[in-house]
């Protein structure tokens, strides 16, 4: 027993018993006036994450705004200045993994997820933490690429987080609580959940991982006070609907086409947008001969419901694993005279599309990366395929790799360039196909991909393509590539960084290099930026380290 | 450390057990009697205790889950034994020396397990239910903890109290509350160079910064250089129930309390 009271006086707070209240409320002042604290955060209304760009001192999910811009209002660092950024403070994650998360800030609190499905709250202008949720985790998990979490996403008091092993949970953002776990699926049978969910109103919209163990995909909306289920949209249509004609025989069942990134959402539409992944398994399409509808695609499902209303199939019939999992960007436009409200896409297949948004109409599509695996698109943006360039038990070569043109690093778009930026690879795979059978649990890949040249062989850039015409405008070249996100800010700055170890700033119009800093491993996450008592800060996480930078 | 030894083959040879018997992790744990502990705390505390601690409570600083309650990685004790055996990836566990035995790895698992209190095994005098009416209403305990997503911030969450404190435990917590206040419920006291002031549960506390939840349940972060001056208070801001309830309540609320275990939790 020990009591060393430094120093002892009376505690009125907190102080329990029926009736009885506290004493008296501690004197406070507006949050952010003394420059000693963070502010206390308020409950994030859905009111607020609508308008989460009137407040760009917050970062409120995953990719910024609900049209997922990734574009910050915040310009107090901005062209002029930016190479003076410095490191404010590191926060180092306590497990070797690397990190793909994107922390969220509310007010003075960031909010960062680890490997495997922990949280951490910390002060976003020390990085010091408040709390931490640590979650309890199966010995038997089977998960394809790593031990990954990208992200809570916050409604009120509550922040929602996808687990590895196939769990939603809600947790206390105040004191890392947990207030209920939903189990998704079985997580024995290849499901896991690596992505932060999306707030559309009272539900919390998620997507779930396994497209390689042959699981049958599904964007799901939970209660966002219980945690129960409030609709369940499969990625692959079931025997009720005509589209299953479009996998051979059983194929359905295993058909993956997961739906493992986070989507957006449209106010005033209603619609949520989620990408949806490859079709199960990967590499060999014998077994599941036909367009394999709805993997590869975008789909714009009903926010009260999960309907569908329109979806549109990247590549029908992938045998090359190009996921349509990218974070649907969102933007009004001017295309050919008027505005359009479109969506804009660089998919893993090397293409980049301008899409109608209400209707799924295709607007624009070119390739924005090298790729030897189509003529082109028809009118309706369906690829005319290059013969010859499917898997072979020999092996074929072809380009993107399997790694696509990009992936699931977030691209972005800024409203002050009109520009959307994207990280490209000009890469190319030498893909095999072999015979699989299906077994619960187990790998279903059915083939695979070889390196062909030394990754250095090939190009890698940031590009900036003109939405309306999907021509380049500048490209950013990167040595030897990158698999990080991308943020703009008002500051006329765009933020990345890249696998050698570099997070840095060009000039979102004209793509020039204004700073950049050695992080010292992999970047394979997303910039945000933030404010806390007047000063911005920009945070990336490297390695397994979040840095924040901010201005002297 | 050659005279470590000595005991523990002495000791594997009366339980009748050799160390090149054929063993699979799938035949289970095999290794389960009371000598198997010992022979188990002996390989733990020669293996494991550095970081894990020699009571086997865990150390925040090396990272070392207390391994007294319910296990984070495994649930089982074929469970346990692959990550004794095998390590944690990506963690500072490693796998232990892959010249142990088996038999070894058992005896560790089957020692580990005798630190779990079974509540199967446990005769309490109190009623679960009776604790459970106590908790919502007399002992107002929802007003400060939290249960299965419900309930205040001002104590920590019951959800699952069962599993990191024994009955003995519990009654004290009930009894005498400032016998033993983990740091994360002590209170601190700031005051500003204004002289104005905030109080609240002490979150965190380093070198140079504090952090602390206020009794609106607001985060607070200071920067030490920065305010006038700042006070810890080490005792518990529960009440004692010793006074209010009687000890058949007390025991009710104990048999509550420690029923409160993953499994009845959800």
């Amino acid at each position: 027993m020990k009591r060393l009271a430094i120093t002892a006086f009376v505690v009125a707070f907190g102080a329990v018993g029926i009736g009885n209240g506290h004493a008296q409320a501690p004197e406070q002042e507006a949050p952010g006036t003394t420059g000693t604290t963070t502010p206390a955060f308020s409950p994030v209304t859905w009111e607020r994450l609508v308008n989460a760009a009137d407040e760009p001192e917050n970062w409120l999910m995953y990719s910024g705004t609900l049209d997922s811009q990734r574009f910050s209002g915040l310009d107090q660092i901005n062209t002029s200045n930016v190479s003076g950024l410095e490191l404010k403070w590191a926060y180092q994650i306590p497990q070797i993994d690397r990190s793909e998360s994107v922390p969220l800030v509310v007010d003075g609190i960031m909010f960062i997820t680890e490997a495997p499905s922990n949280v951490v709250a910390v002060d976003a202008a020390t990085g010091r933490q408040y709390w931490r949720y640590n979650h309890e985790m199966p010995d038997d998990l089977r998960i394809c690429c790593g031990r990954n979490n990208r992200g809570v996403a916050i409604l009120g008091e509550t922040l929602y987080m996808s687990t590895l092993d196939a769990q939603l949970v809600g947790i206390d953002a105040r004191t890392g609580n947990l207030l209920w776990a939903s189990q998704v699926a079985d997580y024995k049978a290849g499901y896991s959940k690596t992505a932060a969910p999306l707030i559309v109103k009272d539900k919390v919209v998620t997507g779930i991982a396994g497209g390689e163990f042959g699981i049958r995909g599904f964007v799901d909306a939970y209660n966002a006070e219980t945690g129960q289920l409030d609709w369940r949209t499969h990625t692959i249509p079931g025997p009720d609907n005509p589209d299953v004609q479009t996998w051979s025989g059983e194929s359905w069942r295993t058909g993956g086409s997961a739906s493992w990134i986070t989507g957006s959402y449209d106010v005033d539409l209603d619609l949520v947008y989620w990408g949806t992944g490859n079709p199960g398994p990967d590499w060999n399409g014998d077994v599941r001969l036909g367009d394999n509808l709805y993997s590869d695609s975008v789909l714009a499902l009903d926010g009260a419901g999960g309907d569908m209303s329109w979806y549109f199939q990247f590549t029908p019939h992938d045998v090359h694993d190009w996921d349509a999992i990218q974070v649907p960007v969102l933007a009004d436009i001017e295309y050919e005279g008027a505005t359009r409200k479109v969506m804009m896409w660089a998919n893993r297949n090397a293409f980049y599309y301008t899409l109608d948004r209400e209707t799924g109409e295709f607007l624009v599509g070119k390739p924005y990366a090298l790729q030897t695996w189509a003529e082109g698109l028809d009118e309706n943006g369906r690829p005319i395929r290059v013969p010859d360039t499917f898997p072979t038990q020999e092996g074929v070569v072809v380009s993107p790799s399997i790694g696509g043109g990009t992936n699931w690093w977030s691209p972005a778009f800024s409203p002050e360039t009109g520009l959307f930026y994207v990280n490209a690879f000009d890469g190319e795979q030498e893909y095999f196909k072999r015979d699989e059978e299906y077994e619960e649990g187990e790998r279903f890949t059915g083939g695979g991909g070889q390196n062909v040249q030394p990754i250095d062989t090939y190009k890698s850039a940031i590009r900036a393509i003109d939405p309306a015409t999907g021509d380049l405008v500048w490209e950013f070249p990167i040595q030897p590539r990158s698999t990080a996100g991308i943020t703009t800010t008002a500051g006329n700055l765009l933020f990345s960084g890249s696998v050698d170890g570099y997070f840095y700033a060009l000039d979102a119009t004209t793509g020039e290099e204004l700073w950049h800093m050695s992080v010292g491993r992999m970047v394979h996450s997303a910039p945000m930026t933030y404010a806390v008592d007047g000063q911005q800060y920009v945070t990336i996480a490297a390695g397994n380290v979040v840095y924040t930078f901010g201005l002297d | 450390m050659r005279w470590n030894l000595t005991p523990i083959l002495l000791g594997a040879l009366v339980a009748g057990f050799w160390v090149d018997a054929p063993l699979a992790q799938d035949e289970g744990n095999l290794f389960d009697t009371a000598v198997d502990a010992r022979l188990g705390e002996r390989y733990f505390q020669r293996t494991c205790s550095r970081c894990h601690s020699p009571d086997a409570t865990g150390n925040d600083e090396t990272g070392a889950p207390n391994l007294t309650g319910t296990l984070s990685n495994a649930s089982t004790d074929t469970g346990v034994f692959r990550v004794i055996r095998e390590g944690l990836r990506g963690t500072a566990m490693l796998p232990i020396n892959p010249d142990t035995p088996d038999a070894n790895v058992w005896q560790i698992v089957t020692y580990l397990n005798t630190l779990r209190t079974d509540p199967a095994n446990m005769n309490l005098p109190g009623s679960a239910a009776a604790g459970q009416a106590l908790y919502a209403g007399k002992g107002d305990c929802a007003s400060c903890h939290m249960l299965d997503g419900a309930g205040g911030r001002k104590g920590p969450d019951l959800s699952r109290v069962g599993e990191r404190r024994d009955p003995d435990e519990l009654r004290t917590d009930l009894t005498d509350p400032n016998e033993d206040v983990l740091p994360r419920w002590w209170t601190m006291q700031i005051t500003r160079d204004d002289g104005s002031t905030v109080q609240g549960l002490r979150m965190n506390e380093d070198t140079f910064t504090l952090r602390i939840i206020d009794e609106n349940a607001d985060l607070w972060s200071f920067a030490k250089s920065d305010v006038r001056s700042y006070e810890r208070s080490e005792d518990s801001t529960m009440p004692s129930y010793e006074e209010t309830m009687t000890a058949s309540e007390v025991d009710d609320l104990v048999a509550y309390l420690f029923s409160l275990r993953k499994e009845t939790s959800e």
